[in-house]
């Protein structure tokens, strides 16, 4: 009886072990819930090149699930069969406000927190015919009258930048909603707007260009790729927000897989010709383990909470 | 620079990606539900394997190619291929039920050609200066410019549809398209909680279901689209139409300016220049019933949109339109980033991608011409077999371009919606028009307003406005003023 009990938890040990020693044996798919050819969707092509280093057999598929600000993109890895084949990823701030506006049909609770791989840091653009040069004649001009900014839609990572600016300086902005960067980028260059909420990579072209003008960047440190753009904290107003780009898995997966799946993308995170090639999509690394992205997503969740109940919408 | 551009364009490397590109973009829009924005968008990731150029020329062609590809259908089963074909079918599909198929297609490939070249040369001639122009436009301008295209719904109107009947259809579909997300201030508009419509009624689906599934429903019971097969095999000595420079030339003006405006796509470009050849037409009144006119117009200004949408695009870095903005996303990958220096710096580089895009014209030119009497008979198979393709692929194509079931039901709805509108008098052409341009209005209403600061002073105040209220009102004054002098003697 004993010999049989003891072989009954040996096998129990080994079955699964040698079943999952053998993961990943079908292709896993990435649910990225952007269309063809954004940033995010490069982000997880890139990735691919260099996790079939790592994993030299495994197989990945992209699904690209676009619509109502990744939303269907969400709920959909939300949704998937938790058997490790189906991951996906998730950009900030558009996870959490959706979570927020009670729109979304999962929760953080619903994903596994694999790890972040992107960010795309805000900044605030302005015409450059404008005789706004720095943060500080930005300040003085948002107090004279109240300057029209434009942001993405709202909830986006723009809209929360743009509030977070406001709460932390007491000026207001004359709010304007587009449906994104290339509106965004029509109106400064047109000289509709006074300025516009918006991420590093889709005006730093334009800001190299001269036909616009990075005044500040909402980050901790000053972007490589545009040194002499000083951050908002250095000109005294300490605003920081970023867009960020990370993957997780559905929250049910066996916790064998997980590991494995966590070591991928933080070996990618690690390498070098991933590194090269971002840099040469324009694309900001900011690696960050499954643990310390939670507690990022944990936080922007509450901090857009703060902002949803002062104005609903 | 433009004899080293030369040089790496006349490779035989080149040559064959800018060949195979546009066939294979003419291939992409002939399917419904397959759009030229969806191919370039999938090329990216296979031009990361190419030279930065190749790639370049792939995507290229494969535009240039799609806007025309999206009409062979439009004009053979009333099916566009392309949301930019729709006002392609409206002339095109009354001409081959007539036995003038081959003629249509004869007649939209050289408009398409004529638009697509002409684009071309304004691209690389005087691309800075317009895209300057281009920026003038502000929210007040887009809001004007979708008051002035749905102005054409009064063009829609005819004999058969009456005016009220044309309204009355533009604003089914200016109703259709509040559903979704509130551009302003994000709330939810007859969603039903359904995640699918948070972005709105696709217009893609809907506009299967409209043309081609309403088609397909229309055609049961009958042998065929024509019976009398004598004339189909008389393509090649049919002469062009007199007069049909006309509306080519206005319609690759109207699609190039168009165009270069960021944000608008071809969709809009050919509705107006169709719209304003009806206006400017001696026989409006054969419009709606197979006027050469109007295809030569929309394919001019669709394909005048190629040329034009790149002219933010590769100055700016803002896209002209989806299709621009998929192709901008390849430039930037390939590490060139669109401003001055791609003209200098890169300049073989752009320069060769530029007068690449004549020579895909060429491809398509001779690839229409040869070809037209073969598609044409397309037209005379068995409805039994056309009937099961055509609504599999509009399935498909309704699917495939969200990956949402939702969407199906609605190119299904839609569909049945469509013969009901029709049999009653109702335009379609008008509720297309509302489903495009509602949105535009909206968000240019409100954005303007925004701008202003609640002040309507806004939309009177800046020349390029007053310029389109003029313009509004010339479309707008001589039809109203005809339908005052027909009530008035009986």
């Amino acid at each position: 009886m004993r010999k049989f009990l003891m072989l009954a938890i040996v096998a129990a040990l080994i079955i699964p072990i040698s079943s999952l020693a053998a993961y990943p044996e079908k292709p896993i798919k990435i649910i990225v819930p952007s269309k063809a050819g954004g940033s995010t969707d490069t982000t997880a092509r890139l990735f691919i090149k260099s996790a079939k280093k790592y994993w030299p057999n495994a197989e990945f598929v992209i699904k690209n699930t676009g619509g109502s600000g990744g939303q269907k993109g969400f709920e959909e890895i939300a949704r998937a069969k938790p058997n490790g084949y189906t991951i996906g990823m998730v950009f900030t701030t558009q996870v959490v406000a959706h979570v927020v506006s009670k729109r979304a049909r999962y929760t953080l609770d619903s994903f596994h927190i694999i790890g972040n791989s992107m960010q795309d840091p805000l900044i605030i653009g302005v015409p450059a015919e404008s005789p706004i040069k720095n943060l500080k004649e930005f300040m003085a001009a948002a107090k004279a009258k109240s300057l029209t900014a434009a942001v993405n839609g709202i909830g986006s990572d723009d809209f929360v930048a743009a509030k977070k600016f406001e709460q932390q300086t007491g000026v207001t902005f004359n709010l304007m909603p587009t449906k994104g960067s290339t509106e965004q980028k029509a109106m400064i260059l047109g000289g509709h707007i006074d300025a516009s909420f918006m991420n590093l990579s889709q005006l730093q072209g334009q800001h190299k260009a001269g036909t616009a003008r990075i005044i500040a960047i909402l980050a901790d440190k000053r972007s490589d790729i545009l040194p002499d753009v000083k951050t908002a904290a250095e000109q005294g107003y300490p605003v920081s927000m970023t867009a960020t780009r990370g993957f997780v898995a559905p929250a049910k997966v066996d916790k064998k897989i997980l590991a494995k799946l966590d070591d991928l993308v933080s070996k990618v995170n690690k390498d070098p010709d991933f590194a090269a090639a971002c840099d040469k999509a324009v694309l900001f690394r900011l690696p960050m383990t499954g643990p310390e992205y939670l507690d990022y997503l944990t936080k922007l969740q509450a901090e857009t909470q703060k902002f949803y109940d002062m104005n609903p919408w | 620079m433009i004899l080293q551009a030369l040089q790496a364009l006349f490779t035989p490397i080149s040559l064959f990606a800018v060949f195979i590109g546009t066939t294979s973009g003419v291939i992409v829009g002939g399917m419904p539900g397959l759009t030229a924005t969806m191919a370039v968008a999938l090329l990216i990731p296979v031009t990361f394997a190419l030279e930065p150029l190749t790639g370049l020329l792939l995507m290229g062609g494969v535009y240039c190619g799609a806007m025309y590809g999206g009409s062979i259908p439009a004009i053979l089963l009333r099916t566009p291929g392309t949301p930019a074909a729709v006002a392609t079918a409206l002339e095109g599909y009354p001409m081959t039920q007539k036995g003038h198929g081959g003629l249509a297609l004869k007649v939209s490939v050289i408009a398409s050609f004529t638009g697509g070249m002409f684009s071309a040369l304004v691209l690389l001639l005087v691309a800075p200066v317009l895209a300057i122009f281009a920026l003038t436009f502000g929210p007040p301008e887009y809001f004007l410019l979708a008051i002035l295209g749905l102005a054409g719904i009064v063009s829609m109107a005819d004999d058969e549809n009456r005016l009220v009947k044309a309204i009355i259809s533009g604003l089914i579909g200016l109703i259709m398209a509040v559903v979704g997300t509130d551009p302003m201030s994000g709330m939810l508009r007859y969603t039903a909680g359904l995640t699918d419509l948070f972005d709105g009624i696709a217009f893609m689906p809907a506009l299967i279901g409209m043309f081609s599934i309403s088609q397909m429903l229309e055609l049961t019971g009958t042998k065929s689209i024509i019976t009398d097969t004598s004339t189909i095999t008389k393509i090649k000595r049919e002469p062009l139409p007199k007069g049909i420079h006309k509306p080519i030339v206005l319609g690759s003006l109207v699609g190039t300016i168009i165009g270069i405006l960021p944000g608008e796509g071809a969709t809009i470009a050919a509705f107006m220049s169709y719209n304003i050849a009806r206006r400017r037409s001696k026989h409006p009144e054969l419009f709606g019933k197979g006027n050469p006119e109007g295809i030569a117009a929309a394919e001019a200004g669709n394909n005048g949109c190629v040329g034009g949408s790149l002219v933010p695009t590769l100055t700016l870095g803002i896209p002209g339109n989806s299709v621009a903005a998929a192709l901008l996303g390849g430039l930037l990958v390939h590490g060139l980033i669109p401003g001055p220096e791609l003209f200098t710096k890169y300049g073989v580089m752009t320069y060769a991608f530029i007068m690449s895009l004549f020579i895909a014209n060429i491809v398509f030119l001779l690839l229409g011409l040869f070809m037209a009497p073969y598609f044409a008979r397309i037209s005379l198979t068995p409805t039994a077999l056309l009937i099961p393709v055509v609504c599999l692929f509009s399935v498909l194509g309704s699917y495939a371009m969200n990956n949402s079931i939702l969407d199906i039901f609605i190119a299904l709805l839609c569909g049945l919606a469509a013969i009901l509108l029709q049999k009653t008098g109702f335009s379609l052409g008008a509720l297309i028009l509302g489903l495009i341009l509602g949105p535009i209005a909206e968000t240019g209403f409100a954005q303007a307003l925004i701008m202003g600061h609640g002040s309507y002073a806004i939309f009177f105040n800046r020349p390029q406005a007053v310029a389109l209220w003029a313009i509004i009102l010339l479309l707008l004054v001589p039809p109203i003023y005809q339908i005052y002098k027909q009530r008035k003697t009986p």
